[in-house]
């Protein structure tokens, strides 16, 4: 965002040209669903009728990273997936944010064995943690309210995000 | 007699090991009925000829299952056994265990992938878990875990949270306009404080004490 950077400082226009792009992304973030445990079963219903995520405009599931911009990470992570993981958060376009959904994700849960990856945020970064074993419904929809708090608070000139 | 309680009869009293010829008969080192289930122990020398003579004359047509039992520190000769687990789906439908001791010194044991297919993942199974190789498998390749992953996780001196396996990831973290891969940092959760760590259960103990 060339124009940004040249004007510099918080200029009427910039504020408000962030506050509309802050604006569209946050009311309209299409997940990526990466459910390998339980976890996904309540992600599954959280993306269906009766939670309902749409209502919160994220309703747009793609099974495509390249589509993606928000990644949810709900189930255990393996030694075996763990770079997957990663290779599917390299394929995701910049903007991009992540949820660690539930105990497993966030630090490995009850399994600490040889095979299981104490949480995913040591090799990934990670947005918002969603605490639970599994988290219901609501708190997935809590966590994505707290996406949005992060997306309608982010700067899209600030170099953060390859722009 | 109705046959069910014929077959009943049967399941109680029948050996595969009665059916066997009588240099092969004597090498049964052991016959254990536990449960109603049959188990035959066997030494690694005899393990092919038993298997061929199970498959070929007693109709044994299925393998369910091939595992390996790791005897560590139990008053044991050997340390491993390998389980083969056989069932016959046709007429006398019958299912019994095969133990096969097995030294620590040479855990090799030829392959059966020729008499049943299902074998073949079995002993890759078992060649994962326990190292155990089975002489002869054409793809004897790790079945479950990563095939650059360095030990048998479920050998009975290989530490339940590995050998820092689990740490061997670069961390990817967006660094500008791309993303770098980093060295990971410290992680307290999972270093000095797992779940099972005697601190862990020391304070979860003074945690819970009455007040």
């Amino acid at each position: 965002m060339g124009l940004e950077s040249l004007i510099g400082g918080e200029g009427f226009l910039t504020t408000t040209v962030n506050s509309i792009v802050n604006w569209g992304r946050k009311n309209a973030l299409w997940p990526m669903p990466f459910g390998t445990a339980c976890c996904a079963i309540e992600m599954m219903a959280t993306f269906s009728g009766r939670y309902d995520i749409s209502r919160f405009g994220a309703e747009v599931v793609r099974f495509s990273p390249r589509q993606a911009d928000l990644l949810i990470v709900s189930g255990r992570i393996s030694l075996k997936m763990m770079p997957v993981l990663q290779k599917i958060y390299r394929q995701m376009p910049e903007p991009k944010w992540v949820i660690s959904m539930g105990a497993c994700a966030s630090c490995g849960g009850v399994f600490d064995t040889y095979t299981l990856i104490q949480g995913v945020d040591q090799f990934m970064p990670v947005d918002v943690y969603v605490p639970g074993c599994p988290p219901r419904p609501e708190s997935l929809l809590d966590a994505l309210a707290e996406i949005q708090k992060i997306v309608g608070e982010d700067r899209f000139d600030s170099g953060k995000h390859g722009s | 007699m109705t046959p069910e309680s014929m077959a009943v009869d049967m399941a109680d009293t029948y050996s595969p090991c009665d059916a066997l010829p009588a240099p092969l008969r004597s090498q049964v080192i052991d016959q254990i009925v536990h449960q109603g289930q049959l188990a035959l122990h066997c030494t690694s020398a005899d393990q092919r000829p038993m298997l061929e003579h199970f498959k070929t004359q007693q109709g044994y047509d299925f393998l369910v299952d091939v595992t390996a039992i790791d005897h560590l520190g139990m008053d044991r000769t050997e340390r491993f056994e390998v389980v083969y687990v056989l069932r016959r789906t046709r007429e006398n439908s019958h299912q019994f265990r095969l133990h096969v001791w097995l030294s620590e010194d040479s855990p090799n044991l030829p392959t059966v992938f020729d008499l049943w297919d299902s074998a073949r993942w079995g002993e890759r199974e078992t060649h994962d878990m326990f190292g155990i190789v089975f002489d002869g498998n054409p793809d004897l390749r790790r079945l479950l875990m990563p095939e650059d992953y360095p030990g048998f996780p479920l050998l009975k001196d290989y530490p339940l949270r590995g050998m820092g396996e689990r740490r061997q990831f670069p961390n990817v973290v967006p660094r500008g306009d791309q993303i770098v891969e980093e060295e990971p940092g410290d992680y307290p959760t999972s270093i000095g404080r797992g779940m099972h760590t005697p601190e862990y259960t020391e304070e979860v103990r003074r945690d819970s004490k009455p007040r």
